[in-house]
Formats: structure tokens, sequence, C-alpha cells
């Protein structure tokens, strides 16, 4: 039922491979597809993945540094391959570990894996046990839990009665999640030890708030008690969400609750929480404000991340009981020497941490916790070398991921290829597109600018026939630019031209006449400007689409602001989806490239840059600063970061 | 003259140093002895010249790196795909020479490239330029620029590695020669030597690539470039009849020149 399982290194080399009977293509195709589209674009938070008719689906196992990919039929809904890729991962590691654990490349070419009869027992171990879990029955009545209820209890009464009443509530709610619990393993198959799963929705049941107050309270009591604690990493138990009857502190159930004179935290479960938190609150404040205030440095925090984390891990190994100074030291100190694999737990305080730090660099929400999520996967099961803790591995895997994302991933020398259609003698035509109020016109003037100054004629296309003073606003720039570079000195020609039909008609005829006006003068380039459109506005972006499938431009410019936050992606999946959709070729015209604007309005806030390079995938090609003809810049993808992981 | 300011210090340095307790004076010995050997050992050791011994595969994505890599270390034939990190082995040549190099293979992506190159490049040697001859014609931009980038790097320029650029995939039958591969190459280098000195600056300021291939005012020529360079072609694949047991004849070239005189060669014609 597989079409295909390959086992390679992260360095190329496939060491056994499996081709499933009828498969005739080779599969290195869709598995290179894989790599470049999910592994490199730091999409690898989910582990699926489809390449035509194929789904594949990988793993990585960071240790020794293997992929794991396996390929079968989209149509085929296969419910044990997630189970077996983690079984065959075991297995291949545990035969293999001599081998594996040898360094260099030379133990990936000098050792035979035959691993085949060991996978064709776990594939057909696979196949039977998925065929015999057969779907859960729905239970008749009678066994469920509300038969076995009497009646009387669901009577609602005052007082009293609420207690029984919840712990009847209580039962059926976790009884219902037991069942819905079971449906989604039978069918995703995804089948990790039950305790597991609890967890994972246990916690995931908690709100934010909860979780986040559950995580003061193991750092208080651990500060307080010091690292003898063993904080709970196995499965907490779970809390169930039920309905508790709100009790109101000034509610007047009866007299007695609002005599504070001798109140001694008695309250009832619902204030516990906060009560407790106000205990510790003042003795946090207490003793950390003394002295000078810390600045806003992030290696500051940094080092307090570093301490909790190492006394986590000093208790998970072990439990002797040493005092709270000494043990933390001596904790800090194993930490840092020695190779220790990095685990989920580990990573996940620091991945938190880093999450909110892109955020509020300017970095989309659900952007930065994709990167989070991929850098984690990235990063499992590594082994650590001496003296690198694990926050330094993760800010350094999450950098290199950040530059990776920012590299330009096609060549951009937008001058090659002006003179490559020069040596064509056909016009090379570049389009503005963006939302309303981003730069487009004034960016359009500053790069036709840069193509007269490399001595290229420029005819510029004024597509926007909507607002009020577009086509005077281009037309300023164009005196201006000839003023600055006089015809006299360009071979009697001016150097600019605007080309323009007034307001009111159809961009895209308008854009069409310009270009075989340009043909036939022989201009260099033709720079279109379009009129800003919201990306919700149906009609504007058919308008669009049809303009750019129309006239089928060498180059798409989507101008977008730096300061533009979350909206980026919003912005940038409509236009995309606005141009695939009313092309009417097989492969439409996309967003080729991005032009950066209004740069130096943000500081270090840069992390616009990094939303809209990984929502498209697109090289960011200019970068605007400022309002001036000089103000126009490449991108320097090692100085973003820098300044996006700086505190 | 001169002993008179320096000769009541000296007398009081010494009247202190009598009344000392010997143990004290023995550790102040001790200390001093340790700083004086710690201080020899740092120059001698900061001093040394590092040695440069590796042997970068560079070149685009699917040029067959990764299978030169495979084939001129074992000579066995292998799969592989894309390689996402770099991959290294000591190799050492057929002859009794005491070569030993490490041999490279960084992965050719876009996005992987530059940061895997600035973690080798000091250290190389000779660097070895993977081309895809079959589909060179639609590729030549992509080649030249990175081969552009290359060779402006202010670290390459100042250890001139030897470069070879290899013509791979010659048993594809619209495979392009070395010497039009040359030649294409050295139009494209003409051409970006001009569009890329006119680039744009980066946003900071800092402007890349201030190194000038070649001499100006004339066309590019590889001759003209302060290191060696030498084109070959080959096939990784090997002809039919390669008996993939010999693991000298890993790769065999058109021109005669087995790929394991061919690291030989680079070893006598690098500059230690």
């Amino acid at each position: 039922m597989l079409d295909f399982f390959t086992i390679f290194s992260k360095g190329g080399i496939v060491l056994w491979c499996f081709q499933g009977a009828g498969v005739s293509e080779s599969f290195t195709g869709p598995v290179n597809a894989l790599i470049r589209s999910v592994i490199l674009q730091e999409r690898g938070g989910n582990n699926s993945f489809t390449h035509e008719a194929l789904s594949l689906k990988y793993k990585l196992d960071n240790e020794f540094e293997l992929i794991f990919v396996v390929g079968f039929q989209k149509i085929l809904t296969l419910t044990y391959v997630d189970k077996f890729i983690d079984d065959v991962q075991l297995h291949f590691r545990d035969r293999y570990k001599n081998e594996l654990e040898q360094k260099g490349a030379l133990k990936l070419l000098n050792n035979t894996f035959d691993f085949e009869d060991r996978f064709k027992k776990l594939l057909r171990e696979a196949e039977v046990t998925s065929k015999a879990r057969s779907p859960v029955p729905m239970r008749s009545f009678k066994e469920s839990e509300k038969s076995q209820k009497t009646v009387k209890s669901m009577i609602e009464t005052k007082g009293g009665d609420k207690s029984k009443e919840q712990g009847g509530k209580k039962n059926k709610n976790t009884k219902k999640e037991a069942p819905a619990v079971e449906p989604p393993k039978g069918d995703q198959g995804k089948t990790p030890p039950f305790g597991q799963k609890d967890v994972l929705n246990g916690n995931q049941g908690l709100t934010p708030e909860e979780i986040m107050q559950k995580k003061r309270e193991d750092f208080f009591r651990k500060r307080k008690m010091g690292p003898t604690e063993k904080p709970s990493k196995s499965p907490k138990p779970q809390k169930p969400k039920e309905k508790v009857n709100r009790v109101w502190e000034n509610a007047g159930s009866s007299s007695k609750n609002l005599d504070y004179s001798n109140k001694n935290g008695e309250n009832s479960s619902g204030e516990d929480q906060k009560n407790l938190e106000a205990q510790f609150d003042p003795e946090m404040q207490v003793s950390s404000m003394k002295g000078d205030l810390l600045s806003v440095d992030y290696e500051s925090s940094e080092e307090e991340e570093m301490e909790e984390e190492e006394e986590e891990v000093v208790d998970s190994k072990t439990s002797v009981k040493k005092s709270g100074g000494f043990g933390g030291m001596f904790g800090m100190l194993k930490g840092l020497v020695g190779s220790k694999s990095l685990s989920r737990e580990d990573m996940e305080p620091v991945l938190e941490k880093m999450k909110d730090h892109l955020i509020a660099k300017n970095v989309a929400a659900d952007i930065s916790s994709q990167l989070c999520e991929s850098v984690a996967k990235k990063l499992e099961g590594k082994v650590m070398g001496t003296f690198t803790t694990v926050a330094s591995t993760v800010k350094q895997a999450l950098q290199d991921s950040l530059v990776q994302i920012l590299q330009p991933k096609r060549r951009v020398d937008i001058l090659r290829d002006v003179m490559d259609a020069q040596s064509q003698r056909r016009p090379f035509v570049i389009t503005f597109c963006g939302v309303n109020g981003v730069g487009k016109s004034t960016n359009l003037a500053k790069i036709s600018y840069w193509l007269i100054e490399n001595g290229f004629s420029v005819l510029i296309a004024a597509c926007d026939t909507f607002r009020a003073g577009a086509v005077e606003q281009l037309r300023t720039h164009q005196r201006r630019l000839n003023s600055l570079h006089p015809p006299e000195k360009h071979g009697g020609r001016p150097v600019v031209q605007l080309y323009e039909k007034g307001y009111g008609k159809d961009a895209a005829g308008i854009a069409m006449e310009a270009i075989a006006y340009a043909r036939n003068q022989t201009f260099d380039v033709v720079l279109v400007d379009t009129a800003g459109r919201m990306q919700d506005n149906a009609p504007l972006m058919t308008a669009l689409a049809k303009l750019i499938a129309v006239n089928m431009p060498d180059l798409v410019l989507f101008v977008g602001e730096a300061l533009v936050g979350n909206e980026a992606v919003d912005q940038l999946v409509k236009f995309n989806q606005a141009l695939a959709d009313h092309s009417m070729s097989d492969k439409p015209r996309l967003i080729d490239g991005i032009v950066l604007t209004k740069f130096d309005t943000i500081d270090d806030k840069v992390g616009a840059a990094i939303s809209m390079t990984y929502i498209t995938g697109q090289p960011i090609v200019f970068v605007g600063t400022g309002q001036t003809y000089n103000d126009l810049r490449s991108l320097n993808a090692r100085a973003v970061v820098g300044a996006l992981m700086k505190a | 003259m001169t002993e008179n300011p320096l000769e009541p210090y000296i007398e009081s340095l010494r009247r202190q140093l009598e009344e000392q307790d010997p143990v004290v004076l023995v550790g102040v010995i001790v200390a001093l002895a340790v700083v004086v050997i710690t201080c020899v050992f740092l120059k001698y050791f900061l001093t040394s010249k590092t040695v440069r011994s590796a042997v970068l595969l560079v070149g685009l994505c699917d040029s067959g790196k990764t299978l030169l890599f495979i084939r001129l270390l074992s000579g066995k034939f292998k799969r592989t795909q894309t390689s996402i990190t770099d991959s290294s082995a000591p190799y050492k040549a057929k002859n009794d020479r005491s070569c030993t190099w490490t041999l490279i293979d960084l992965p050719g992506h876009d996005s992987l490239r530059s940061q895997y190159l600035e973690k080798f490049k000091s250290a190389a040697r000779a660097i070895v330029f993977v081309v895809d001859s079959a589909i060179f014609q639609k590729e030549v931009r992509d080649v030249a620029e990175f081969l552009y980038m290359l060779l402006t790097d202010p670290v390459v320029c100042r250890i001139t590695p030897t470069l070879l650029v290899i013509c791979n995939k010659q048993d594809v039958a619209m495979a392009k020669s070395a010497k039009l591969i040359q030649q294409q190459l050295e139009k494209e280098l003409n051409t970006l030597r001009v569009t890329r000195s006119a680039a744009l600056s980066a946003q900071d300021g800092s402007v890349g690539g201030s190194v000038y291939l070649g001499k100006k005012g004339k066309d590019f020529e590889f001759s003209q470039l302060p290191m060696k360079v030498e084109f070959l072609e080959c096939s990784a694949r090997g002809s039919k009849g390669t008996n993939l047991r010999r693991g000298a004849s890993a790769v065999l070239p058109n021109n005669q020149r087995r790929g394991d005189e061919t690291l030989l060669w680079l070893c006598a014609t690098s500059t230690s």
C-alpha cells in the first residue's frame, strides 16, 4: 500500500530505500520537493506534504542527522502511517546504533544497511493492527452513564444538592472526553501512549491563563523551597473543565462570609489559587526590586531562564536533597558539561520566550508559532555539545532559520534581467501592486531613478485611474527626473516618459497600450503603477488579476510597508489567491518579489520582513528607506536577523 | 648615575623580600613562573598558522556534488537527495603521498549555500565548482552569479584557493563541453561585474563585493584572476562499462584525467 519509503542522511546520501510493488516512478522528485518546500522553508510544523498524486509524511532524527520519508497515494487514507514511521525509526536506530555513532560521512558509505526484512515485518504488523482495530461501536443506552444516574440527582435544588449535581456533571464530562479521544485516535492513527494523549488534552483543556498560573505557582514553589521538589513533569492529573459554581466575593450568600475580621484564607476552592498568588506576589516584589532597576537587556532575563531550566533538569535526573543555593549552582554546572539530548520539555520555555520576542518585534503571530514549531522539530533529540546551554542552542537554531528564510531562493539581479530583455528587443515590464498608501508611486519613482542612473530608458504607465492626482503625481516625478538627467546628456531623448490616458479608463487596457508603445519606441523598462486596493475588495482584485494575466509582466512586485503587523499575512495571502484564481492559464503569475517600504520608520522591529518572505517564499527585492530618490536599498539578511534577535 | 634613583628602591625591595616568609616567596615565584609559561604557550599556539586542508565541493542545486563526493570517497554509486547539511570526510590520495585532506560537500540550495560557505571558506585549500553541463544553457546566469559571489568574496580573495570547475553530467547527450562553458562564463562574468558594482547598497550602508574581477578595460578572462583556475569534464555516473569496484577510476573524465589524479593535481598546484 505504500509507494515508497526512504531513509537518507541530512547530507543527502540515501541509506536505504523501498519501493512498493508496481511503482515504477522514481521518488527522488517528490522527496526533493518535500525537502525544498517544507524543511528548507521552515514549515516543519506539520509533518505531511502533498505533491501531485502522492502524500508524503516525514520524520527527522536529529541525533544521527537522518530523515525518514514515506509516500503513499493521496486518495488512500492510511491510518497506521504515523505510528509506522516512529516504529521504523526506533528499529533502525537500535539496529544500526554502532554504525551511526561514528563520525564523518564515511560511516554512511562504507556500511550497507540491510533493513529489508525488518521493514517488511514491521509493515505487515502495522497493516494487521490497523485492520484489527475496528471503529468503536456506539454505546447502548443501558451502558451509558445517564441511565445509571438517579432522577433525583438531576433535579436542581438550591444549596447543598449542587455539589452532587456537580459530581454527576463531572463524571459525564470525563466520559464525554474519553470517547471523544477514541474516534480521533481511530481515524488518524495517532497512537502515542494513552497517558500522554491525556496530558496533551489536559493541558489544552486549561485556558492559557490557568496554564500561566500553574507555571507561576511552580516557579514560586521552586524558588521558595529550592530544587528539592520535583515539579510534575509527568502527566498532571487532569482538571476536567466542569462548570464550577461561581462564588462572588461580595455576594450575600450569608452574612458570615462578609465578616473579614478573622479571615485566614479559608475561601472556597475557586479563590485558592488567587490567594496563593497574592501571598507569593509581595514576596517576589520585595526581594527583586532592591537596588537599581534592571535594564531591559535580553541577557539578564536569559540567565534567569537558564537557571530555572537547569534546576528543572537536575530535578528530573537526581532526587538527592540539596540546600537551595548550592543545588542551583551544581545543577547549572552539570547542565553545561556533558552531552545530553534535547527534549521537548527542555525547549518549551525557551521557545515560548523566543516566540513572544518575535511577536514583540512585529512578526505575525501565527508565523512566529510556526517558526518556533519548526525549530523545535529540527532540534528534538539533538545531542548538545559541552558548554552549550539549551537557550543558546535554540537561539542559534532560530537565527539560522531566520537567515535561511530571508535568503532569496532565486537569483535577484534586476539589471541583468533588463539587459537580457534589451538584447531580445523587448521592454522589461515591472508591475507594482499593494494596498492603499504603502508607497507604490514613491518607490516607483525611486526605482526609475536608479534605472536611469544605470543607463536605461524608462516608460511609466499610469494605470492608477482612480485616485485623484495619481497621474499628476507621476507627471511631477517625470519632470523632476528629466531635469536631473537632461535629455541632452542621454542622446537627445528624454530618459523618462509618462504614458497616461487620464482617469476612469480600464487599467489593463492602458497597460497593454503602454507596453506596445514602449516596444515601438524601444524603451528598456516599463513601470506600471496600479491603484491601491484592499485585499478584501473582490471586484478590484479581479481587475488587478486581469491586468497581470493579460499583460504578463516580467516582474510582479508587491509593495508592503514595514509597519504592518499581522495584516501582512492576510494581504499577501489574499493577493496571491486572487492572482491565482482569476488567471486563465495553468501556471498563473503570482507575486514575484516584495518591496518593503518605510523601513526608516521602524528601529529594530523588522519582523514584517520575515512575515512577508515566509508567507510567499519570494525575496525582498527593494527596501525603501525614505522619501528622496536616493533612499533605495537592497536587503541584508544578516543585519535584519541581527536586529531581530537583539534584545 | 642612572643607578642612583633605582638603588634606594632596590635596597628597600631587597630588605622587604628578606623580611618575608620563605613560603610566601616560593609561592610568588611559582605564580610568576606559571604566568610566564602560559604566555609562552599562548604565543606559540596563536602564531602557528592555521592549516587549511579542506577541499570544498560547491555548485548549484542538483549539479551532482553529493554523488561526486560519494564516488570519490568510496567508488560506489548511491542514490542521493537534496542535501540540507554539509558532509565531510577525510580523503587520502591513492599514491603514497601523504596528502590527506578533508573533502567537504556543501549544500547547493540557494537559501543554504551562503551560510555554509561562510563556515568553511576560511579553511579552503581548493574549491571544486560543479556545473551541470546538460542544462547549462538555462542556468548560465545562476552559475555565473554564484561564481561571481565566490570570486569576489574577501576571504576567498585573500587566501586564493585553487579553483577547479568540473563540468559534470557529460554522459547526457546534450552536455556542453568545458571549452564552451568557459567561454560562456567569461562573457557572463564580464557583464556581471558591471551590473553588480551598480547594485544597490544594503540598507545598513554596507556595500558588498567591492572587488573588481579581472582587469578594467579588458574583457574578463579566467587567466586574469589571482588564483589558478582549470576546467574539466567528467561524469559522476561513469560510462556504462565502468567497473565500479575500481576505486581509483571512480570519476571518468573525458580528457583522460582520473578523479584521483585530479585531486592530486589540486594538491600539487595549491599554495600552502
